[in-house]
């Protein structure tokens, strides 16, 4: 064996990898040739003393305590959360329907929430902030995400999430039999540090992230409409600022997402433009 | 001993490590936190199908891998391994690199520079993300070609080469000048 082929395979040697057939040539190699062994020293050496330190840090603490959480939260046997080929397909079939619905309804009725509009279209860092909107919305739908807070008033939400956050959370009482606030957490829409709540309305999923107003700015949506409306994934996505605060509200039940913050007596009239939710 | 047990004990051994490598392949903490409790959550729905004679942490690290491809695709952003734009394939054989990367491989010089573990930590950061991988997987994790290979779904060549590749320019930055100013990785020439 020369030396570059030897040099070349420094890196397996000490790492007891080399190709078997290579070892001994390797050794031999190794015992004659004063230079390469005076490398491979070398690199014995480097390696006891910067990479054998080198471990993964621990996980931080509210790391730990979120999957502690988890885990508790497990069904005592994984088949219990084991997809079966019948639930694949009933949500094979679920999903065809729901398709052919939306298809139907979208292309009959010009849908509300479905329809593009023309200040949305093209409008990236809004279609950005839905997808993000939505997919935290299915974690926390879906468990994936725990709240760290759990039936609690809004006031007490409030107060909790002001010792977390930099900005104020302010929220709605709640004004209905059939709203209930089940959790919130701290969470991000990609980078955005939020506010994230979870009601259900009507027995429905929505969830209400709140973030600051700098920060809703920074991403360079337009002021006008106020109300951003669209659809993604099929979730409702209304999107706004207002007193310091910007919203980003999802649901599957479009305008009624809103009894969130308005009372069933108010009318909801959803809205076929942006001026009609502001009388909100 | 039952599943869930089983399973909670043999993550929680692993947590340090599983966390480490999320926070490898996302990109950003919350991302990472996410990328956390989804593979965990997949992991126990399979955990039935794992062999118990091999290795869990290389287990759950392939079930993470796939989650983040899986994620990346839903999200509509490119997964690490396809901003690399090196020609691993080119590269199987090790022994080509020193034709291709004549990098001086001269350990003693660094040792003379006293680098703390800190610049080799630096130095390993700013690897190109695929060569990174590679690199914490051997480095810190411990883990033989083999297993980064499963973890990877690639050939063992190509780890090697990576591998390789890896180590030499951490190497070549700790070897450079005072090793004052760390390369960026455009420095690199990626």
């Amino acid at each position: 064996m020369v030396c570059s082929d030897a040099r070349s395979r420094v890196f397996q040697y000490l790492d007891q990898e080399p190709p078997e057939e290579q070892w001994s040539a390797l050794e031999s190699h190794l015992t004659t040739c004063r230079d390469c062994r005076r490398l491979v020293d070398g690199e014995r050496r480097f390696r006891e003393l910067y990479m054998a330190p080198l471990r993964p840090d621990p996980a931080p603490q509210h790391v730990r305590d979120q999957i502690a959480r988890l885990l508790d939260a497990l069904p005592d046997r994984p088949a219990a959360v084991a997809r079966s080929p019948w639930t694949l397909r009933r949500r094979l079939v679920a999903g065809l329907a729901l398709f052919a619905l939306g298809t139907l309804l979208g292309a009959g009725l010009g849908g509300f929430f479905g329809g593009e509009r023309p200040w949305h279209r093209g409008n990236a860092p809004l279609m950005r902030l839905a997808d993000a909107s939505v997919e935290q919305h299915q974690k926390l739908a879906r468990g994936i995400l725990p709240p760290d807070i759990q039936h609690v008033a809004p006031k007490a939400a409030e107060q909790w999430f002001k010792a977390r956050l930099n900005f104020n959370v302010s929220l709605p009482e709640l004004r209905g039999e059939d709203l209930t606030l089940l959790g919130g957490r701290v969470s991000h829409l990609r980078d955005l540090e939020v506010a994230a709540l979870h009601y259900q309305v009507d027995g429905k999923d929505v969830s209400l992230f709140i973030m600051p107003l700098d920060k809703y700015a920074s991403l360079g949506l337009s002021d006008s409409p106020k109300f951003k409306l669209v659809t993604r994934q099929g979730y409702d996505v209304i999107v706004w600022a207002s007193h310091g605060a910007a919203y980003s509200l999802v649901s599957e039940i479009g305008g009624r997402s809103c009894l969130v913050c308005h009372s069933r007596e108010e009318k909801l009239d959803l809205p076929t433009d942006s001026r009609a939710h502001d009388k909100l | 001993m039952d599943d869930k047990v089983e399973f909670q004990e043999l993550f929680l051994a692993q947590l340090d490590s599983v966390h480490h490598y999320a926070l490898l392949l996302a990109r950003n903490t919350s991302e990472a936190d996410d990328l956390l409790q989804e593979t965990l959550l997949r992991a126990f729905r399979g955990f039935h199908s794992f062999k118990r004679e091999l290795s869990f942490k290389v287990w759950v690290f392939k079930i993470m891998k796939n989650t983040h491809i899986d994620r990346a695709r839903r999200l509509r952003v490119r997964p690490v391994e396809e901003e690399w734009q090196g020609d691993d394939e080119q590269r199987k054989d090790p022994s080509r690199e020193v034709a291709l990367y004549p990098v001086p491989l001269n350990p003693e010089e660094i040792l003379l520079r006293r680098v703390t573990i800190e610049q080799v930590t630096e130095a390993i950061t700013n690897l190109p993300p695929v060569l990174r991988e590679v690199v914490e997987l051997r480095e810190m994790e411990g883990l033989s070609y083999q297993q980064i290979a499963e973890i990877l779904g690639k050939p063992i060549g190509t780890i090697m080469s990576r591998l390789y590749r890896g180590r030499t320019l951490v190497r070549s930055v700790l070897e450079g000048p005072a090793s004052a100013g760390f390369k960026s990785r455009s420095a690199y020439g990626l």
